[in-house]
């Protein structure tokens, strides 16, 4: 089967037509970047955030409710998954101070409710667990695992027989659990995953995330400068700045506007647009080695003729790698789980717009180029 | 034939490799359901037998079970470390970044810290957090500011700034590699699996712990200060009396009913076939001592630990053991035989002579006059009291080393010690010297560190991102299969070869790594198999075009590959560039994802320009139609 069979269009001829298609797409997404910005994850902002999953569908406004009076400021509270599943956030990593002792009313509430003839008293505290001495040590097995039941984690002190005191960590997820077993007492839950990173890390990650994305780049500058002439170098990474710059974009546009699709900038979304990278320039590297080609064999035609050709001979190659690529990631973003739904789909819109830069951006930028300085490219 | 012969060879050779490979990962999940199995009912029969049981004693006798046929058979064993590894996002787990905090280092050896040194330590410790300077070097220049010489709280007068800076950054980094240590020591003790302890930059140390469900025990187990203690060893002939009883008692208890028979046998221990000094010896077989030896030391192989560690556990034998003595493990193993381990140990007494909070500083070095290696040992005037008590009322016995419950080193006291300056000798090397240091500074000065990043992955959710994952492997595999057959027909058959081979090398490469697969690892394989059929495409279109200037089939397919090279090549360098920016960039899951995708590359490359080749070579050799679609 052939789908384009001497193929003869003159893509060229309609770069205008995508300059405006571009700087349109360009122009809405850095608009969008300016004033509604981009939300980036719990990796680069910091903070806690836990995913359950529970026995029974919930309701979100529900939970909502719940969490919204817990002095943790801001929390979120997303779909994960399925109807069973959700994620809160909040970019807090530890209980506020103002909060800590309705926290510790809580708990002691708990003991007291749960061992009534229990005496024990608070002998160290800090903003992360409290340390708790009481007078009966063999009633500690089974505080911890009460405790444990009304979403608190909490350890023996030491493991010295003679120990007598157990430590309660008081962390953001703790007080949302607790908050959400005492609202919810028949609906269970089980934790899915509980992240926790500091602002300090944070930064760092997005330092050297800034740093992996220009140092692809200025590689691949490099690099096909030394394999073609420089202004294809220059060409393909303009294609690439075009297609990061419109895939951050979308992410903008698009965040919270599609339900069930989590659209913010992940360690793993830093992944995918490196991957887009590499993917994009792997087209504009085979489109412009058929130009390198076409240049040696026909010396005398003109470079637009050249181009052109070239384009129309690749254009098989280009959409069915992009059509077999497209399937792989359209499966991993129905398939693939809400893990790696938002990595998916910057792959899925990078790849469209990778193809589309490598015919219409990379190569239309050098034939002006090569206009500007009135001169023919010779290899 | 004879021009394909070597790279056919080439290929089976590859295939078989990977093969062989991967064949761990296989046997691996098959061991796993058979102990699975084996576990279950365990645990039913413990629930039968036990009704009472704790949870927390149940699931430990439910891990030891599992140590115990784990070590039972050394196949177990061997699949497990050759098999691909799972990350901690696949089946479940915990990831902590923690770093050293200086700043309480700093407060814990600062002479006499007055006030005014604890306010600029605090300044100097917020603006860390927020400039990426270190906290030595912003106190040092805030203390300048203030016209206070560093000296004033730390080394000695005649010391400048700079040999001062210069020696607290070392102390830094020794606080650094002391809790290494001290997180290693314990992690090993609690039996995790498969944990990965490693020092990242100047203060920093992620810990993988692959399993763990209770994220606050693992946290204790990170964060808690060590606890050093000196406790006698017990001598020769108390410890022999302890293990017969110990020995003759689990005896009993092991005998199954119908062995009563043999009660009274009275053959020879030397007669004894290895299976009967089993029965009747069952503490002796595991727990071997060197009759040689002047110490009654046990040595336990590593897959026997866990079977005498039951033992020693049960009620019926701590009766037997008196009260004021216990068994303690060494640390580190003390050789290996037939490529196991061998752990040495001892019986102390349970009440420690002296806890490490009295020693100021320790030393290793090489003895001037033997040039053997030794740690020298300093104690505060509290502890060089007791000490010299302690080493005055047991001269020529040995004093164990414990650092949280193992030892590292049992020296023999030779003579009362009053200045509490003393030092160990008879260490094998260097490296254990330095050790021995490490583990007695950690009594002393504890080395605070902060967890800064914690992730924790619930094995359900790992589950489901192992099946999410497999299945979109397989949906891609397949819609790509079809589409290429469809497109090409029967050259898109052998596209699809190339493409069900460059899976298999890419597993058995990984598999022969030992790489973690994570799931962005998956995510990367079935980026691959999209993109892997790229190279195919381009050769095949080549041919197509070379066809169509009217050249014959074997012609095409020469040209066809060679003027696709070019364009490969350039494409595929630069895609591998960014996959090791990104492994550069990346931690955990995400090298997993830059490590398949390099790997996807290589071997996509290897099936298009050598196993296609072969295929479609030879049925051009062999003048058969040879039809691109």
């Amino acid at each position: 089967m052939r789908i384009f069979q001497n193929t003869n269009f003159d893509f060229l001829g309609k770069r205008k037509i995508a300059y405006i298609f571009s700087g349109l797409f360009l122009s809405i997404g850095l608009l969008s970047l300016l004033f509604r910005g981009i939300e980036f994850g719990i990796d680069f902002k910091g903070g806690s955030e836990i995913a359950l999953e529970f026995e029974k569908p919930i309701q979100i406004s529900e939970i909502r409710d719940y969490l919204s009076d817990l002095g943790l400021g801001n929390v979120e509270v997303k779909t994960f998954g399925g109807e069973t599943g959700i994620l809160v956030r909040s970019e807090l990593q530890e209980i506020p101070n103002e909060l800590f002792p309705k926290v510790i009313e809580t708990l002691e509430q708990i003991i007291n409710k749960n061992f009534p003839d229990i005496n024990f008293n608070l002998v160290d505290s800090t903003r992360a667990s409290v340390t708790y001495q009481i007078n009966d040590k063999d009633k500690l097995e089974s505080i911890i695992r009460t405790l444990f039941q009304n979403g608190f984690q909490a350890t023996k002190f030491s493991q010295e027989e003679d120990n007598d005191k157990f430590i309660v960590r008081v962390g953001i997820s703790d007080w949302i659990q607790e908050n959400l077993l005492a609202n919810m007492p028949d609906n269970k839950f089980q934790v899915l995953k509980e992240d926790n990173v500091g602002p300090k890390i944070g930064k760092e990650l997005k330092r050297d995330a800034v740093v992996a994305v220009l140092l692809a780049l200025v590689v691949i500058l490099v690099y096909l400068g030394f394999r073609f002439k420089f202004v294809f170098a220059l060409g393909a990474v303009a294609a690439l700045f075009h297609d990061v710059l419109i895939t951050l974009g979308v992410f903008s546009i698009l965040y919270n506007v599609i339900p069930g699709l989590n659209l913010e900038i992940s360690i793993s979304v830093v992944a995918a647009f490196l991957t887009l990278v590499g993917y994009s320039i792997n087209d504009t590297v085979i489109v412009f080695d058929r130009i390198r080609e076409n240049i040696k064999i026909h010396k005398t035609a003109p470079l637009e003729d050249n181009i052109n050709k070239a384009i129309n001979k690749t254009i098989p190659r280009t959409v069915i790698t992009s059509l077999t690529t497209l399937v792989v990631v359209t499966v991993l973003l129905f398939f693939g789980g809400e893990v790696l739904r938002a990595f998916a789909f910057t792959l899925f819109f990078g790849i469209l717009i990778g193809t589309y830069s490598s015919v219409f951006v990379a190569s239309p930028f050098v034939l002006e180029y090569a206009k500007r300085i009135k001169k023919g490219i010779q290899f | 034939m004879k021009e394909f012969r070597f790279r056919i060879i080439l290929i089976l050779g590859a295939v078989a490799l990977s093969l062989y490979l991967l064949y761990p990962t296989y046997a691996d999940s098959q061991n796993t359901k058979l102990i699975n199995s084996k576990l279950e009912q365990f645990r039913d029969s413990l629930r039968t037998t036990n009704p009472e049981l704790s949870e927390d004693r149940f699931e430990r006798l439910v891990s030891m079970r599992e140590d115990e046929i784990f070590a039972s058979n050394p196949d177990f064993r061997d699949a497990r470390e050759k098999r691909i590894k799972l990350g901690l996002d696949l089946q479940g787990g915990m990831y902590l970044v923690m770093e050293v905090n200086t700043a309480k280092l700093l407060e814990k050896l600062a002479k006499d810290p007055d006030q005014k040194f604890l306010e600029i330590l605090n300044e100097a410790e917020q603006q860390a957090k927020i400039e990426e300077v270190n906290v030595v070097s912003i106190l040092a220049q805030k203390l300048q500011q203030n016209n206070i010489r560093l000296s004033r709280y730390f080394g000695s007068i005649r010391q400048d700034d700079s040999e001062i800076i210069s020696s607290l950054e070392d102390q830094e980094s020794d606080a650094v590699t002391r809790a290494i240590e001290i997180i290693r020591n314990r992690v090993d003790q609690y039996g995790v699996s498969e944990p990965s302890i490693q020092r990242q930059g100047a203060r920093r140390i992620i810990v993988e712990l692959p399993g763990i469900s209770k994220e606050e025990d693992a946290k204790r187990l990170l964060q808690g200060s060590a606890l050093l203690e000196f406790k006698i060893v017990r001598d020769a002939d108390f410890t022999i009396q302890v293990m017969n009883a110990v020995d003759n008692k689990l005896a009993e208890l092991l005998k199954s009913p119908s062995d009563t028979v043999n009660v009274g046998d009275t053959t020879a221990v030397e007669d004894m076939t290895e299976e009967q000094f089993a029965r009747e010896h069952p503490f002796f077989s595991i727990a071997m001592i060197n009759p040689q030896s002047p110490f009654a030391d046990a040595f336990v192989r590593q897959s026997d630990r866990p079977k005498l560690e039951s033992y020693l556990v049960r009620p019926e034998i701590q009766n037997v053991i008196p009260d004021n003595v216990q068994f303690v493990f060494w640390a580190k193993p003390e050789a290996t035989q037939d490529g196991e381990e061998i752990y040495r140990m001892i019986l102390v007494n349970k009440k420690a002579e002296l806890t490490g909070g009295v020693i100021v500083d320790a030393q290793s070095n090489i003895d001037p006059q033997t040039s053997a290696p030794i740690v020298n040992m300093q104690m505060n005037s509290e502890g060089a009291r007791e000490w010299a008590r302690i080493t005055g009322a047991n001269i020529d016995k040995r004093c164990a080393i414990i650092l949280d419950g193992v030892v590292y080193s049992a020296p023999t006291i030779r003579n009362k010690i009053p200045s509490g300056n003393s030092v160990i000798e008879g260490i094998g090397d260097l490296t254990e010297a330095k050790l021995l240091e490490i583990v007695l500074k950690a009594g002393a000065l504890p080395a605070p560190v902060d967890i800064i990043e914690e992730r924790t992955v619930g094995p359900s959710l790992g589950q489901d991102s192992i099946n999410q994952g497999f299945n979109s492997t397989l949906i891609g595999l397949f819609l790509v299969a079809i589409f290429m057959i469809f497109y090409y027909s029967k050259t898109g058959v052998i596209a699809d070869i190339a493409l069900f081979f460059t899976v298999l090398f890419i597993m058995g490469i990984l598999a022969g790594f030992s790489a973690t697969l994570t799931l962005p690892g998956i995510a990367g394989i079935i980026l691959t198999i999209g993109m892997a059929v790229d190279a195919n495409v381009i050769i095949y279109e080549r041919i197509r075009e070379e066809l169509s200037t009217g050249k014959t089939i074997r012609a095409a397919i020469q040209s066809g590959y060679s003027n696709s090279y070019s364009a490969i090549f350039d494409s595929n360098i630069t895609t591998f560039f960014t996959g090791v920016i990104l492994y550069q960039f990346g931690s955990g899951p995400v090298q997993g994802f830059a490590l398949t995708l390099m790997i996807g590359i290589a071997c996509s490359l290897f099936a298009a320009l050598v196993v296609t080749r072969v295929v479609l070579d030879m049925m051009a050799a062999k003048g058969m139609k040879v039809n691109i679609g």
